[in-house]
């Protein structure tokens, strides 16, 4: 993974500094509540219902053993115990006191960490593949450009006041696991005719009040000219984004308002005025950055076909998990695990700090001492030799780790909802929860096959409900919290909005409903045929049918 | 009592800021009046202003002021940023309206070289955080070359 610079190093140890006086001058008087508002979100922290949260940045969901440690003490010295993943592959922690939170950041910068534009009107943490660099199917590792991203995104002179918050995505896989085509931008990265990485942009994705699927403004373009394009795309954004209505101030809106066509020219207009600038990425850099990102020294491991077999028919549960929750890695012996955070009963991306400590030690037992964050709040060990699988399934069923639902129907997405955010209409995890209780057979989970859930409590839509095959959504009914159910939403390639069933429902009925909803899927899938694709075949109606039939 | 921070210290302020015409010497005036009568006066301009329809115009003034409406709002960066680095303009470049101190260092790097700020302490906060940080990741008006393409020697 990437490795700090001496410049890099200095840079956020002087940021510390900066923030420490920030918060003596906004302790002091010195800055007004609005002041210091706008700063302290530019350093992800926020003041939420109960208390503060601060979200600490994970440049596309990469840490190492160390760095996961140090979350763990800092979880543990200044927090309850816990910290949360999000689902823009960072980590936050909810109950710390503002006078510590220079202390805080001053451990994260020992370890090479810091919460720069977590949260805010700017650009936020680029996003990508949680599989990235060891997936099997994906041409092009993005982690390079991802890394040249954040630091020109960094305290950007320019960029860092725009009309609202600002997100990338990157993918350089065949499956997007990044969901590109509902952010502010996506970029998928390819290989051209000789090999060379080319980038094709998708602008104006997003959720939210208004989802929109990204248009795409440029294909093929070169990698030396990444930076001064989205330079251009950020130019025409910051001066011509609108900024009267924070509902209105996504790209998105300025996108569909200038049209695609009409957007590309002005980019394209812009562009040409920066093209080949100094801010053009020379092959020196790159090549400094990559080297960061070789391969591990990966054993040569053959594929464990039979031991995995004969592991697999000796324990059920085993074989169960390795399913759901082993991917295909880029080398032969080696698995890719994730690591459910998922259990019935615990908010979907909490994970404690002995799990911290734990999963830190697994990923140097078994790997190279890496960890990813999913954007689906999960952990992944990207490195785990085959013949080790069985042994790590094991310690993580100890650690409450072990869930076989990676991808499945209790693999829910949820944002913190109205427990601890003070913008939902309406609670989130209880709603998690329940599914979760009512469907805990793995057999049955398994047999559904790939379901994405996804549970949003308010319209600002942080549980992405607009992608999920079933989404929810909270939503208040004359001060009730009541839940709007959508469906055959996809994040994926063929990226998709769901479509809203019908009249909302108060949370008690959500389990029945979902309940109607598999069983019309089950009954009407053809062999093979999974959620997304039976639901775009069959169209809505059927579980409109089904979900309203009682209703008279 | 507004301070004014000049080149990075606290200056006597030698212009008036005014919000309607007529335009004179020694005053900063709206577009429209400037556009009037010129002569030895400085101009502001809204942020909302196309900056290449009056970038040609302007450069021939003495102080050219940008207007910041609200704390966070960023376009008077990008407005600097084209007015120097794109279309030349040498003279003071000034940010009036919602200064904040600690987004003077944005403004500095996008080439304004005069602040308005509310009082002398934010002035003095202003000229603080300006420079705080050492260096930078990426190119701009002050430092037209990003780090990765200068020689490391």
């Amino acid at each position: 993974m990437y490795q700090y610079s001496n410049f890099d190093q200095r840079f956020i140890d002087e940021r510390v500094e900066q923030f420490r006086s920030q918060t003596e001058r906004y302790l002091a008087g010195e800055l007004t509540d609005d002041q210091f508002q706008q700063l302290r979100l530019r350093n992800g922290l926020y003041i939420q219902r109960l208390a503060p949260m601060l979200r600490i940045a994970v440049p596309y969901g990469i840490l190492s053993a160390t760095q996961l440690k140090a979350l763990a003490r800092i979880c543990r010295d200044y927090d309850k115990g816990y910290g949360h993943l999000s689902t823009r592959q960072n980590v936050q922690i909810n109950w710390p006191e503002l006078i510590d939170v220079p202390d805080i950041l001053a451990d994260l910068a020992k370890v090479q960490m810091h919460a720069i534009q977590t949260s805010g009107s700017c650009i936020r943490n680029i996003t990508t593949d949680q599989f990235a660099g060891v997936a099997a199917d994906e041409p092009i590792d993005p982690r390079p450009w991802c890394e040249a991203m954040r630091q020109w995104s960094t305290f950007h002179p320019e960029f860092d006041w725009l009309p609202r918050k600002f997100k990338i995505a990157v993918s350089g896989a065949e499956s997007d696991r990044a969901a590109t085509h509902v952010h502010d931008i996506g970029i998928h990265i390819r290989p051209g005719k000789d090999g060379e990485p080319l980038f094709d942009f998708l602008v104006g994705g997003g959720l939210g009040r208004t989802p929109a699927i990204g248009a795409r403004i440029r294909d093929g373009l070169p990698e030396r000219h990444l930076l001064t394009y989205l330079e251009a795309i950020l130019r025409v954004y910051n001066r011509h984004g609108r900024r009267d209505n924070k509902y209105k101030a996504r790209i998105k809106i300025l996108v569909r308002a200038m049209t695609p066509e009409g957007f590309r020219e002005k980019v394209d207009a812009e562009w040409e005025r920066l093209r080949d600038s100094p801010s053009t990425l020379p092959a020196a850099e790159l090549d400094r950055i990559k080297a960061c990102f070789q391969p591990h020294p990966y054993a040569s491991l053959e594929d464990e076909t039979d031991l995995l077999a004969a592991e697999r028919l000796a324990n059920p549960a085993f074989d169960i998990w390795l399913r759901s929750n082993a991917a295909p890695h880029k080398r032969p012996g080696y698995a890719i695990v994730t690591l459910s955070t998922k259990p019935t009963g615990v908010p979907p991306g909490d994970v404690t700090d002995i799990q911290m400590d734990a999963v830190a030690d697994w990923s140097e037992r078994f790997g190279f001492g890496e960890v990813r964050i999913s954007h689906e709040q999960n952990l992944v060990l990207p490195d785990v030799p085959q013949r080790d699988l069985a042994a790590l399934f094991r310690l993580a069923g100890e650690q409450g780790l072990a869930q076989a639902n990676a991808g499945l129907l209790t693999d829910v997405v949820c944002c913190p909802g109205g427990d601890y955010c003070s913008l939902a209409n309406a609670k989130s995890i209880p709603v998690a929860e329940a599914i979760q209780s009512r469907f805990d057979d793995y057999d049955y989970l398994h047999d559904l096959g790939p379901l994405d859930l996804n549970i949003s409590g308010c319209m600002n839509a942080c549980g992405h409900h607009h992608v999920g095959h079933i989404g929810i959504l909270g939503v208040d009914k004359r001060g009730a919290e009541f839940y709007q159910v959508s469906l055959g939403g996809s994040q994926g390639p063929d990226a998709s909005l769901g479509r809203i069933v019908g009249p909302s429902f108060s949370r008690a009925e959500l389990p029945d409903v979902i309940g109607k909803i598999l069983d019309v899927y089950l009954q009407s899938r053809f062999e093979g045929e999974d959620f997304l694709h039976c639901c775009r075949r069959i169209g809505i109606e059927p579980f409109r049918e089904r979900v309203y039939a009682d209703a008279g | 009592m507004p301070t004014l921070v000049r080149d990075l210290e606290i200056a006597e302020d030698d212009w008036r800021l005014v919000d309607e015409g007529p335009s004179e010497p020694g005053l900063i005036a709206p577009l429209d009046a400037w556009r009037e009568n010129p002569e030895g006066a400085g101009v502001w301009l809204r942020s909302d202003t196309e900056i290449e329809e009056v970038a040609g115009e302007v450069l021939a003034a003495p102080v050219v002021a940008v207007e910041f409406p609200a704390f966070a709002d960023g376009r008077g960066l990008s407005m600097g940023a084209l007015l120097r680095a794109r279309h030349g303009y040498g003279g003071e470049l000034r940010a009036f309206g919602e200064v904040a101190p600690d987004l003077a260092e944005y403004m500095h790097r996008c080439g304004f070289n005069a602040f308005v700020m509310a009082n002398e302490r934010d002035a003095k906060a202003a000229i603080a955080s300006i420079g705080r940080m050492s260096d930078h990741y990426q190119a701009s008006v002050r430092e037209p070359v990003p780090p990765f393409r200068r020689s490391t020697a």
